[in-house]
């Protein structure tokens, strides 16, 4: 699965900058679709976002969606015949991050590795990490993010 | 006194298409999985899908909970083991497995209280707590 041309890419980065800070409406949305009251929230001059935030919305991106409705980052691969299903996260948690924040978000593409899942089905995990700083440079978070693509029709 | 062994207060919540549609407008993520039905029938799907990263947000939510104000939530990791849909129930639990100084290692998952489906596993967290 794993081609020249996609070995090719390892290394590979992108740099999005957010084209406005967070704000506080969209904190204030975040925390009420997740059903978190954390007065942390919503108070105070400049309230802090959920942990999680930063790295589930696509906010920062600024991107069109795609044919699938998705308009975050994404390395568009070429696997042929597999399917793309997530894995997991990592998250490091270094400062909230806060409505005034104006994010720039660096992606990676750190590793891609041929594995065979136990039912015998091969798969390319393939390894991101996105790093998460404020305005003033500060890191605020990092993500280390797995992605699957399943072969063999799976 | 936080001490291994100790498990957190679980957390409970079922996911209506309503609260995955309020997610996915906060998220920015308006992927077809989460929503339209004929997207779903096309991949042999009868119900929207949970955006698996709603349960970062739900676990670290689960930690704050018990840790209380004023602890950190340092790291957080989760592997996706099933997929969830559409007005099912999970289960969020968490357990300390190692505490050193006010440093607590949690063990996390989540399951589906409809069927026993585990949805997240592994998963776990660091959380620095305030003294009482």
């Amino acid at each position: 699965m794993l081609t020249g041309q996609l070995r090719a890419q390892l290394g590979r980065e992108v740099v999005y900058l957010a084209p406005e800070e967070i704000g506080r409406a969209a904190i204030r949305y975040f925390a009420q679709a997740i059903g978190a009251d954390d007065p942390a929230y919503t108070s105070g001059d400049d309230p802090e976002a959920p942990p999680t935030m930063i790295c589930e919305t696509n906010q920062y991106a600024n991107l069109p969606a795609d044919a699938d409705g998705y308009p975050g980052h994404g390395w568009h691969l070429d696997v042929p015949g597999a399917r793309l299903v997530r894995g997991g996260n990592a998250y490091e948690f270094h400062q909230p991050a806060r409505a005034s924040d104006v994010l720039t978000v660096t992606w990676r593409l750190e590793s891609m590795t041929e594995r065979v899942t136990g039912g015998g089905t091969p798969m390319l995990v393939v390894l991101s990490t996105a790093t998460y700083r404020n305005q003033r440079a500060e890191l605020l978070a990092v993500n280390t993010e797995t992605l699957i693509y399943l072969g063999g029709g799976a | 006194m936080t001490a291994v062994g100790e498990r957190l207060p679980e957390l409970r919540r079922t996911i209506t298409l309503p609260d995955m549609i309020a997610y996915a407008g906060a998220t920015w993520d308006w992927h077809r999985l989460h929503y339209d039905p004929d997207y779903l029938a096309g991949r042999g799907l009868t119900r929207p899908v949970v955006d698996g990263q709603l349960f970062g947000a739900l676990l670290a939510e689960l930690v704050r909970g018990w840790a209380g104000p004023g602890a950190t939530l340092t790291r957080l990791h989760l592997r996706f083991a099933a997929l969830v849909f559409a007005g099912e129930t999970i289960v969020a639990t968490g357990e300390v497995v190692e505490v050193d100084g006010a440093t607590a290692i949690l063990t996390l998952k989540v399951t589906v209280a409809d069927d026993g489906r585990v949805a997240v596993h592994p998963a776990g967290a660091t959380v620095v707590l305030v003294a009482p």
